[in-house]
């Protein structure tokens, strides 16, 4: 089997084989999900160990032919896109699977679910083949109404259940109506991604077409990752999720919309990209600074870490609404670093949970005295989410804040505001009301993680977190080459409009001589620019001259 | 006279359309699975006729998978219908109207 | 064997880091483990920063942590170490105090139940103000000032079941936060700007010249950093509120160390400053200016010993600030008076500091001066290096912060008369003040029982008072000023003269800042021995009457702010709140399902349950589609 393939169907076969055992032998079913999950993350770890750097290509392809009328193949494979994402998801599986030994009733059904979920999860990332891509996500989606249903908390979880419902499923067919308008209008006959890539290549969508997909696309994706303010779902959700569900789903399945955005939307719609990534932007300032005046009000720990995980969704599309190298870079870096951050809060939650039996903030404080574990990763997750040098989301948000300055000046400004302040606001509030101040006296006996087995899922995502944030560059040395391609198409225009951006900046340059797209020629042709800059430039033009003359 | 396709074809309609009304018309459970019967029959011959006059046996064929699915449905429906019986007392078909037990 | 020294610099480095690390990882709750692996880190650092030092070693080294190149401008962080006259110095100064205030916490904190979260705070601390000392870009700079904030927020909060000390950790994270948010965009504006983040680059590049308004603007969004670490008006609030952290803590973080790393910051980044036309100067040290005057002033009326030492750590680093602004304000000058007040003030308020927590920690954590008194003869250690400290500060000569002190009272008088004048101001309140404490705490009638059980404090806390005492008192004869110059100035250092020589040198040079500088400072004094000598209670209050109020209650800072905020997030937040649940969730959500659900009703008349209506719709579809089909 190749690995791929491999990883997918661990979680599938394996819940087959739960089908298969009756109820009796209980014990059974949450070691098949271990063992399962725990392959599929080794398999994960293999391959993004064994990536090959500093090429686009598509690597462990797997290509069969499926329906040979429409053009559809089940094909898989990584690149710098997806590696790190499936990376992400496999091991937030494995730790969701870990902290689900919450879960007492109808345990058969609830691994079932979990690992039909995974298997989704990991597919969706690896599929190439908009057909499989589109199955794949709904197999994972589904399981989420159903355990947010049956196993959910609150008295609002039927409620919640529908609402998640409702929504993902509008925003699931939106995107649909937007995937099938663009394989007609492509028309190259076939779902497969790759194939659709290089035809637009050689024959873009037209103009008018790209204006009305990729909105559709936008907000379809948008949806599923609660783009606001389509985003009321999602801190209602997961709210009411049992654990392992808000893990899954707020750290992985979520990534799917903006995975979607990167892989299909930008690259085949690029003029559609350039026009409406202004209004992405606008709103993903919605979810920055609005989300997070909104969870600074949430007297709710789950509510609060549910509104900062959708405020945090902001920064991966501002990164995709630069449209530029960096940004789109520090995009995914985001992607994966929140997926890791959501899981650990989630989990975290779940834990006091289940220990406390809320999770009003009210009814805490002075938890770090009885907690020392769980608190100390539970202040460092706080702190993580509010940007702090070490952890994953630091280079992300670096490098999006950096990446979208040009395009954006005034939005970046103030996604930094949000992000370095409204972020760090509830964050230590957060901190300060459950684990600062005195120990309430009914929570003297409130158990810590005892042994590694229970820290285990903590430790591993709080890991990941640290090592991807001090070496960075494990991530975005995988990512730059297949971001590069992505945008690709869009950078051609881009180039000038960047330019055009730029000047407005920094003022008082002319309009260009060059031809747009060819840089070289382009920054060459830049004269009457501010002394300051021309240094730059001038660096530029002697090392492409030196480029051109060795060609 | 010559029996031909028409009068093949005429009877097969006849027996359908019976069974038709079977299905809408009685209440009785198992009297509507009985002229469910009747309407498959009617096909059955409709296609046996269609097959001798085509002197093809692909319509043959069809028939044997008919009577090889109407053989495990009956098995399976009437085993419902028992079924159902036995919990509600009753094989009327209005009785019947709402998916709970 | 040039290049092989400066990786040294990576030396000084790792070992905190890696004693933070295998701290937090293995040896949580083994104080001894803990204190010898934290005190060993930084001794090591403090080794290696000496061989640095002393061999004159220069250049810089990297590990490149992220580079993306996307054909316009290639962005690199490096974490790239800087060793030159300015690092160098400074890396003296933060491992040595640094070093003798892990030591004196031995003792300090004996029998603390968590002495390992402590040390591992202590040495996250430590390897991140050793990163923005070394830094030589701008990105590995934000990094550690970053880090730096994070480990003062865990410090502060270190007893954090006392609320006032876990909101206090709260607060200065967040008023940290607002400055670096500043600081952050003035980077990515420089970035986009300039296409580099390395200083010895954007130098060249900034002093090539460039559009006339980017370096103000630049300039002040970074000097917002500044404001924020080393807590100037209007960010100054945290700073005080910081002292509910272990004493040690507030010597090493929040008095020597890092409120400084603002000012070390500016002067690494002074080009940016010193662009020609740039507004940011002007702006600097009348912030500077204002502070240093605003603390000083409420130091006059508080009564808690830690606080009035806040409070004059504030108002020392507006001297300089205010320092770093005169600098900029003309072409070509150098902020080295800054930088040398920034090394003298580290060693004696460091010494100030603990000498504060000997007194606290001997008389069972009472910080009122008000409850103190007569300690000088219970104490004497404590006292005579706490008073060579306070003479430090007060800028008499010959001890050294007179010399640094007047350093930039003679910028002063060069640049700006007014800000002079303010300056001479704040040195009268300043040993006002200062003498006040002395008075009251050391040398007056005792007023309450607490100090009649005071004893003199253990050889692991005494010894390094002692051993801070030296560099207080004779670091003015060390030629620290022309070390400095050389960085900005090579082949500049003035050749040093004898001791005697840097004695008078002040009172040749600008002698009537000099003089103007040294007579209001024992006018302080004398005020403060005539009005405090004998006193048991402040006359104070009675004799100013009213204005007494606001410099006791800090100027109502914390009242506005506290108002203002709680008014602007919360109307914000409220807004939100009720956009999200009534609007979105409301109207737009519930009309949409509301609607759905309506459809639903009208579907479901449909739906009889009746096994044979629905075989007779199929049926007729059936018959319809057939007769459409075959077209009737």
């Amino acid at each position: 089997m190749d690995s791929l393939t491999f990883i997918i169907f661990c979680p599938l076969i394996g819940a087959v084989l739960i089908a298969l055992i009756p109820r009796s032998f209980e014990v059974l079913f949450r070691g098949i999900t271990l063992g399962a999950t725990g392959l599929s993350l080794a398999g994960a770890l293999w391959i993004f160990s064994e990536f090959e750097l500093g090429t686009a290509r598509i690597q462990y392809e797997e290509l069969v032919p499926w329906v040979y009328s429409l053009g559809i193949n089940y094909h898989l494979g990584v690149d710098g896109l997806n590696v790190g994402l499936l990376l992400m998801g496999a091991l937030v599986a494995f730790a969701a699977t870990c902290v689900s030994s919450e879960i007492r009733e109808r345990q058969k059904e609830f691994y079932l679910l979990l690992l039909l979920m995974t298997g989704g999860i990991l597919g969706a990332f690896a599929s190439l083949d908009l057909f499989f891509f589109y199955f794949f996500h709904e197999l994972a989606l589904v399981p989420t109404f159903i355990m947010i249903g049956v196993w959910g908390r609150g008295a609002n979880r039927r409620e919640a259940a529908f609402t998640i419902t409702l929504y993902l499923s509008l925003g699931a067919l939106i995107a649909l109506v937007g995937l099938v308008a663009l394989y007609l209008e492509t028309g190259a006959h076939t779902f497969d991604v790759v194939a659709m890539t290089r035809h637009v290549a050689a024959h873009p969508v037209s103009e008018s077409a790209q204006n009305i997909i990729f909105p559709l696309l936008m907000i379809g994706f948008g949806i599923l990752v609660s783009l606001w303010p389509f985003h009321t779902w999602a801190p209602l959700g997961y709210g009411a999720a049992p654990t392992a569900t808000a893990m899954l789903h707020a750290g992985v399945i979520k990534k799917f919309g903006l995975y979607g955005l990167l892989r299909i939307a930008v690259p085949l719609l690029p003029e559609g990209a350039q026009r409406w990534v202004g209004l992405l932007a606008v709103l993903c300032l919605g979810n920055l600074v609005y989300c997070g005046l909104v969870a600074m009000r949430q007297k709710n720990f789950g509510l609060l870490i549910a509104n900062s995980s959708v405020a945090h969704m902001g920064f991966a599309f501002l990164g995709i609404a630069s449209l530029s190298l960096i940004g789109v870079t520090g995009a995914v870096v985001v992607m994966i670093a929140h997926g890791l951050l959501a899981a650990l809060t989630f989990g975290l939650g779940g834990y006091l949970h289940q220990r406390l039996g809320t999770l009003e903030m009210a009814q805490m404080g002075g938890l770090l005295r009885r907690l020392p574990f769980v608190g100390g990763v539970l202040i460092m997750a706080m702190l993580a989410g509010c940007g702090l040098p070490g952890f994953a989301n630091f280079p992300g948000e670096i490098l999006v804040l950096f990446g979208a300055f040009i395009r954006h000046p005034v939005i970046v400004s103030l996604a930094a505001w949000a992000g370095l302040i409204i972020g760090a606001v509830y964050a230590l509030r957060a901190v300060r009301v459950m684990l600062h101040g005195e120990l309430p006296q009914r929570r003297h006996d409130t158990p810590d993680a005892a042994n590694a087995w229970r820290k285990l899922p903590y430790a591993l995502l709080l890991a990941a977190l640290v090592v991807f944030g001090c070496f960075p560059r494990l991530l975005t040395d995988r990512i730059v080459a297949s971001a590069q391609q992505a945008i690709a198409s869009v950078q051609g225009s881009s180039v000038a409009e960047i330019q055009h951006a730029d000047d407005r900046l920094f003022g008082g340059s002319e309009p260009t001589k060059a031809s747009i797209g060819q840089r070289g020629a382009f920054y060459a042709g830049q004269e009457g620019i501010a002394a300051g800059r021309s240094r730059r430039q001038s660096g530029c033009s002697i090392r492409l001259t030196g480029n051109a003359a060795h060609e | 006279m010559t029996v031909g396709l028409a009068h093949y074809l005429t009877v097969s309609v006849v027996l359908f359309c019976l069974g038709l009304l079977g299905v809408i018309a009685r209440r009785n459970v198992v009297i509507v699975y009985m002229a469910l019967e009747l309407m498959l029959n009617a096909t059955n011959l409709a296609l046996v006729a269609f097959s001798r006059f085509n002197h093809n046996l692909e319509g043959q064929v069809m028939v044997f998978f008919i009577i090889t699915v109407a053989a495990a449905e009956v098995a399976v429906g009437l085993a419902l219908i028992v079924a159902l019986y036995r919990k509600r007392q009753t094989a009327h078909v209005e009785d019947l109207a709402s998916m709970r037990l | 064997m040039h290049a092989a020294s400066t990786h040294l610099a990576w030396l000084v480095l790792l070992p905190p880091l890696g004693a933070a690390a295998g701290i937090t990882l293995l040896a949580l709750n083994r104080p001894a483990v803990s204190a010898r692996l934290s005190i060993g880190a930084i001794l090591a650092a403090f080794g290696v920063s000496l061989v640095l030092f002393t061999q004159g070693v220069e250049g810089r080294t990297a590990w490149t942590w992220l580079s993306i190149d996307d054909g316009r401008g290639t962005f690199v962080a490096e974490l790239g170490l800087r060793l030159d006259h300015l690092s160098c110095l400074m890396l003296l100064v933060v491992t040595g105090v640094g070093s003798v205030i892990h030591i004196y916490s031995l003792g300090y904190m004996r029998g603390d139940r968590s002495v390992g979260r402590y040390f591992a705070g202590l040495s996250l601390f430590s390897f991140s103000m050793l990163g923005i000392v070394l830094a030589d870009n701008f990105l590995m700079l934000f990094i550690c000032w970053e880090l730096v904030g994070v480990s003062s927020y865990l410090l502060i909060g270190f007893w954090f079941e006392r609320p006032a000390a876990a909101d206090a950790s709260k607060k200065a994270f967040l008023t940290n936060r607002l400055g670096d948010f500043g600081f952050l965009l003035g980077i990515i504006l420089l970035w986009a700007a300039f296409g580099t983040l390395d200083f010895a680059e954007l130098e060249q590049r900034i002093g090539a010249g460039t559009t006339p308004w980017l370096p103000s603007l630049v300039g002040l969004l970074i000097f917002c950093g500044a404001v924020g670490k080393s807590a100037q008006f209007p960010l100054h609030v945290w700073l005080p509120d910081a002292m509910e952290g272990p004493t040690p803590v507030s010597a090493l973080i929040h008095a020597a160390t890092m409120v400084a790393a603002g000012v070390y910051m500016l002067c690494r980044v002074f080009f940016v400053f010193a662009a020609p036309g740039s507004a940011a100067p002007d702006v600097i040290a009348w912030v500077g200016g204002g502070t240093a005057l605003l603390a000083a002033l409420i130091a006059v009326q508080q009564n808690d010993i830690k606080r009035i030492l806040a409070y004059s750590t504030l108002s020392q680093l507006g001297y300089m600030v205010l320092a770093v602004g005169l600098a900029g304000m003309a072409a070509g000058a150098h902020p080295v008076p800054a930088m040398y007040h920034l090394t003298t003030h580290a060693c004696f308020k460091a010494l100030l500091f603990l000498g504060a927590g000997s007194v606290i920690c001997a008389l069972r954590h009472e910080q009122d001066i008000w409850r103190m008194g007569g300690l000088a003869r219970r104490m004497p250690i404590t006292f005579w290096t706490f008073l060579a400290a306070t003479l430090a500060l007060c800028g008499i000569p010959p001890f050294s912060g007179f010399f640094s002190k007047d350093a930039i009272l003679a910028l002063a008088w060069e640049r700006q008369p007014v800000l002079l004048g303010l300056a001479v101001a704040v040195a009268f309140l300043t040993s006002f003040y200062m003498f006040r404490l002395v008075w009251v705490a050391f040398l007056g009638p005792a007023k309450s029982q607490a100090p009649d059980h005071a004893r003199e404090s253990p050889a692991v806390m005494t010894l390094p008072l002692l051993v801070l005492t030296v560099p207080s008192v004779v670091a003015g004869f060390w030629g620290i000023d022309s070390y400095l110059i050389e960085h900005f100035r090579p082949g500049e250092g003035l050749s040093a003269p004898g001791w005697l020589g840097q004695l008078t040198a002040p009172f040749h040079h600008a002698p009537v800042a000099a003089f103007s500088g040294l007579i209001a400072a024992l006018l302080g004094i004398v005020f403060a021995w005539r009005l405090y000598s004998h006193r048991v209670q402040d006359p104070l209050p009675g004799l100013l009457d009213a204005a007494a109020r606001p410099l006791r209650d800090k100027f109502y800072f914390d009242e506005f702010y506290g108002r203002l905020i709680a008014w602007t997030q919360d109307t914000l937040a409220r807004g939100a709140d009720a956009v999200d649940r009534w609007v979105i969730g409301g109207a737009l959500v519930k009309g949409a399902s509301g609607s759905i659900e309506l459809c639903g009703r009208l579907l479901r008349l449909v739906q009889t349950g009746s096994l044979q209506t629905y075989a007779f719709l199929f049926v007729l579809g059936a018959v319809v589609a057939i007769v459409l089909m075959l077209g009737w």
